[in-house]
């Protein structure tokens, strides 16, 4: 499962890095509260896999459903006036924190009770 | 099966998460790059270059200029009349140094202390202050006036640029010393006059020192006399 992760992210990383995308000033804001999204999604993900009870479509239904959100969001925002898309960094901010200390928990108990 | 496009699917979504951190960050390294910090210090620097490189012209203009009086000053007697309506009209346009008595004005921003309420703006010296004072010198029958160094033209600017003065593209800040050749009494009178510029001046505490001087130098206009526009016209009979 780590190691389909792990060639997943390479994979995308090799291509992005290597394929000159140019995403304007005024967009990029977009693209880095998605990049957050992703990020978010993929904590979660981790946490429901120590918990056992991960599920790829929601998962995978979660990482682009979230990314439209968030980026939907900003949109939104930007168009009112208002920075809502500094409500989606410190919502996002926030899960994020509460899944890896959730996911670092579990995992040091489960770690505890096998030795 | 199932399994299967399950894992499919988690490398496709790491991939995709992959794709856009690493186009986020090239992009972000990109936008870095072009801060407007950054460009302020470029500008600054070409400002200093093309400063630099005009005032190298300009002293190669000032020797240029010496040459053409000193071929002009060989020429015979044929053309004195010619020479003595160049020099007057030398001094009129400003091409020309100027010698003779006149006043020194000099004008410093106010030294008052002020409380946080007022506007600090009026303390300092303006554009339209020193157009008051130069309109004031020449209603006077000033001559020829400069002002820190910068000979007044027919096409010479007064203006606000920032904190600083712009005078002839050339930018002046307080101390301001204005030369101005001309009746030394006539010129003080006139500025000093009871509800006169000095006046108004002072009630911002903006300070105004004139002194008489015997020999007065006022420098010439020293840039290039270039005419994109104008061209001498001929007109019959008085227009």
């Amino acid at each position: 499962m780590i190691a389909l992760a792990v060639m997943g992210l390479s994979i995308g990383a090799i291509i992005g890095w290597n394929l000159p995308l140019r995403i304007p000033a005024v967009h990029a804001r977009y693209l880095a509260i998605a990049v957050l999204a992703g990020l978010d999604s993929v904590f979660g993900g981790m946490r429901a896999e120590i918990e056992g009870r991960f599920d790829g479509v929601v998962f995978g239904s979660g990482f682009f459903f979230n990314m439209l959100l968030a980026a939907g969001l900003t949109y939104v925002g930007d168009r009112l006036g208002v920075e809502l898309y500094l409500a989606v960094v410190v919502a996002l901010g926030v899960r994020m924190f509460q899944n890896v200390g959730a996911a670092r928990r579990l995992w040091l108990s489960q770690y505890r009770q096998k030795r | 099966m199932r399994q299967r496009s399950g894992q499919v699917m988690l490398v496709v979504i790491f991939a995709v998460l992959g794709f856009m951190v690493t186009t986020q960050i090239r992009n972000q390294q990109r936008l870095v790059g072009m801060l407007p910090l950054r460009r302020a210090d470029e500008l600054t620097a070409l400002l200093r270059a093309a400063e630099a490189e005009r005032d190298l012209l300009r002293y190669e203009l000032a020797s240029l200029r010496v040459r053409l009086e000193e071929v002009a000053a060989s020429e015979s007697a044929a053309i004195a009349a010619l020479n003595r309506e160049l020099a007057s009209l030398r001094l009129l346009s400003g091409v020309s140094a100027v010698r003779g008595p006149g006043i020194l004005v000099t004008m410093h921003d106010s030294q008052r202390p002020r409380t946080r309420q007022q506007d600090p703006n009026v303390f300092l010296i303006h554009d339209d202050d020193l157009l008051k004072v130069v309109n004031e010198l020449r209603a006077a029958g000033a001559e020829a006036i400069s002002i820190n160094g910068q000979r007044l033209t027919a096409l010479s600017e007064i203006r606000c640029v920032g904190p600083t003065i712009s005078i002839n593209s050339v930018r002046v800040a307080p101390p301001i010393v204005i030369a101005a050749v001309g009746d030394a009494q006539t010129m003080e009178g006139a500025l000093k006059m009871r509800g006169g510029v000095v006046d108004q001046l002072s009630l911002w505490g903006i300070e105004v020192t004139m002194t008489r001087e015997r020999e007065l130098l006022v420098p010439a206009y020293d840039r290039v006399l270039s005419w994109k526009h104008a061209r001498p016209a001929e007109v019959r009979g008085t227009p």
